[in-house]
């Protein structure tokens, strides 16, 4: 309980920042996604108070937008483009390649929380596809092999 | 060693997603690397040479393409010159590529740190808005009506219009909220600006800021762009440091503040009332029109919205290139346009150019072939909402008003390249699955209607003569079209007309 207590204080630290601001919903959102992995449902509650909204009406926003998610993703992201220009370069053989690899559907994350995939649609590095972001990181002329060696080199 | 040795190793995007960051680290962790001013730039645009590192010495700048190259051998920086002059480096703005074009929104691209606004200055920066603000609004904005500039976002509206609709408005609280959701497949030009010569972005929204009235701007930026944020934020605080943001820019009695706001992965928050919607806080639903974003918009107030490039290019109207920008080209087709040649294209990049030039001239001068070697088989133009064009249609001009006769658009100015092992029926269900994901699922046509046309194409690709399915097909896409509150519904067709009328036999066969 003393542990929820101090998710909920933290919670709410996270948040006060954005309530006077036109329009903080989103940013807040943002930040909790950031800070905590994932929008709660401690974390709806307390989002619905600060804005002065209700429950369903912070779910209402959330649940419009791929950034934001009501489950833990892994400890890497790994988005896979599958627009246009990725697609001139291979991107669903890319696709086909790094979920049967990692064992996953397109947005699955591993049971050992380490992976999540997920497609994206252009991360704007067109000219040197196809193109797979990492976390904060874009890998364009991406390969499988690629994709694991970026993988091996952020565990160290 | 040479004392005032400096090397430019871009942090751009694209230039990271091939190595550039790697680069970086390795160089500066060589043995007498204090003797070197190392400068991260932006990217020049001809991205198929990324990473392009190059050295300054004795006023000399030359630099060479560092694609794959491992350098992991070299110990001192008298090693790394020698790597470097064994791939016999060249001034980048001597190659055609660059030559060719005509820059005059990305003129500073590649030059240096995008961050150093002294190199700005120097280039031409901050001459328009000292100039602007002893103007009186009127004029600037007539100034921008006269040359013509038109949103280079995609619907192509007079860009002076909008700034005269939001300045005709009695309000005290008006906004500028400028769209960086840059969403479309085979675009990076906004990300370009934003990465690689932001205040630009900056200086233009000041000035439009001033021209209409508004004291508060908005930068909505998508959030697959991080190293864009980074450099806006950055931006943004250096200019406020140096009174070029704030309370009395430039000692004159003019506020202004941009707020940056990240999207959160919504396609259709480019569209600009969705994009409003998502700046105050909700879902990212399409309002209806009217009224007007410029008569009631963000929070209801009157509101100038524009694109990324747009806002980037009215500095340089307003410093002596107005003559230049609106003596090329006709019609609605004024200035130049920053196309973006990606995809199976072997010189990738930004081609800044006039709209006047064949798909073919395009390909031939700039882009030269595919990167497969196979010959070229499609080409998308203007993102997912655009056009296919087949490789017998090069002489199709890239003017607006040459595509809007072949129910396409110039768009954002995205040109992706395929070669023959595309199968273009895909490319029809992709334009349909995309709409499906993306709709904001406020109209039905887009909505239901994209999934029923993912299951149409589905069963054309057992039977492509059915003519119960292709009628269905174009029924479809007529009701879409007509029906849609935005062009999310009301141009996913356009693909898909484009595929049945200029690729026979290969989606439908009639």
């Amino acid at each position: 309980m003393k542990c929820g207590l101090i998710l909920m204080s933290s919670l709410k630290a996270i948040i006060e920042p954005f309530t006077q601001l036109e329009g903080g919903l989103m940013p807040a959102l943002h930040a909790i996604q950031e800070e905590e992995g994932y929008i709660s449902n401690d974390a709806i509650s307390e989002l619905a108070i600060a804005f002065n909204y209700s429950k369903a009406e912070v779910l209402d926003v959330l649940t419009y937008y791929d950034d934001f998610s009501q489950e833990p993703l892994g400890k890497n992201i790994i988005r896979i483009c599958r627009a246009e220009a990725c697609q001139s370069q291979k991107s669903e053989e890319l696709t086909q390649e790094l979920t049967s690899h990692f064992g996953l559907d397109l947005h699955q994350t591993s049971g050992d929380s380490e992976i999540t995939i997920k497609e994206v649609f252009c991360l704007g590095n067109c000219a040197l596809g196809p193109s797979v972001m990492i976390n904060d990181s874009v890998l364009g002329e991406a390969s499988k092999d690629k994709v694991i060696k970026f993988l091996e080199k952020t565990e160290k | 060693m040479n004392t005032d040795l400096k090397i430019y190793i871009p942090n751009e995007t694209t230039s990271n997603s091939v190595g550039a960051n790697d680069l970086y680290q390795k160089i500066s962790s060589l043995k007498d690397i204090d003797k070197v001013k190392i400068i991260r730039n932006g990217s020049w645009g001809a991205f198929w040479l990324e990473p392009f590192i190059e050295v300054e010495k004795d006023g000399q700048r030359i630099g060479a393409s560092f694609k794959g190259t491992d350098i992991s051998h070299c110990i001192t920086i008298d090693d790394f010159m020698i790597e470097f002059e064994n791939k016999s480096p060249f001034d980048i703005r001597d190659i055609e590529f660059i030559k060719k074009q005509k820059r005059i929104v990305f003129s500073r691209i590649g030059l240096g740190d995008p961050l150093d606004l002294s190199l700005y200055q120097e280039n031409g920066g901050y001459h328009s808005l000292r100039n602007a603000l002893n103007l009186d609004q009127q004029s600037i904005i007539n100034k921008i009506k006269e040359s013509g500039l038109t949103g280079r976002g995609g619907a192509a509206f007079p860009t002076g219009i909008k700034l005269q609709t939001v300045y005709d408005q009695d309000s005290s609280i008006k906004y500028l909220a400028c769209n960086a959701d840059e969403g479309d497949g085979g675009t990076f030009s906004d990300r370009l600006i934003m990465e690689s010569d932001p205040f630009a972005l900056i200086e233009g929204m000041t000035i439009a800021a001033y021209a209409v009235g508004a004291s508060k701007g908005f930068i909505y930026l998508r959030s697959e762009y991080p190293l864009a944020k980074d450099y806006l934020t950055k931006a943004i605080s250096i200019a406020k440091e140096n009174n070029l943001l704030g309370n009395g820019i430039l000692s004159k009695e003019f506020d202004f503040d941009i707020d940056l706001r990240i999207g959160a992965g919504s396609y259709v928050c480019g569209e600009e009332t969705a994009m409003m919607e998502s700046i105050e806080g909700r879902r990212g639903l399409v309002r209806s029109k009217p009224p007007l974003p410029a008569i009631n918009g963000l929070f209801d107030k009157p509101t100038l919205i524009n694109n990324v490039v747009t806002l980037a290019t009215i500095p340089p109207l307003l410093n002596g290139s107005l003559t230049e920008f609106s003596n090329i080209g006709s019609g609605k087709s004024i200035g130049t346009m920053p196309f973006q040649l990606c995809g199976n294209i072997s010189q990738s990049g930004l081609v800044e150019t006039e709209f006047d030039i064949s798909i073919g001239e395009m390909i031939e001068t700039f882009g030269k072939k595919t990167k497969s070697g196979r010959p070229i088989h499609a080409i998308q133009i203007g993102g997912p909402l655009g056009l296919y064009l087949s490789s017998n249609m090069m002489s199709t001009k890239l003017t607006i008003e040459s595509l809007q006769s072949i129910k396409g658009s110039v768009g954002h100015g995205g040109i992706v390249i395929f070669d023959d092992t595309v199968d273009m029926s895909e490319q029809a269900k992709f334009a349909m699955e995309f709409c499906s994901k993306e709709s904001c699922g406020k109209c039905t046509p887009c909505r239901i209607g994209s999934i029923r046309g993912i299951e149409i194409i589905d069963r054309l690709q057992e039977n492509k003569s059915s003519t119960k399915d292709i009628g269905l097909l174009k029924d479809l896409c007529e009701t879409m079209e007509a029906t849609s509150l935005c062009a999310m519904g009301g141009m996913t067709p356009n693909p898909i007309y484009s595929i049945i009328n200029h690729f026979p036999g290969e989606l439908t066969e009639e």
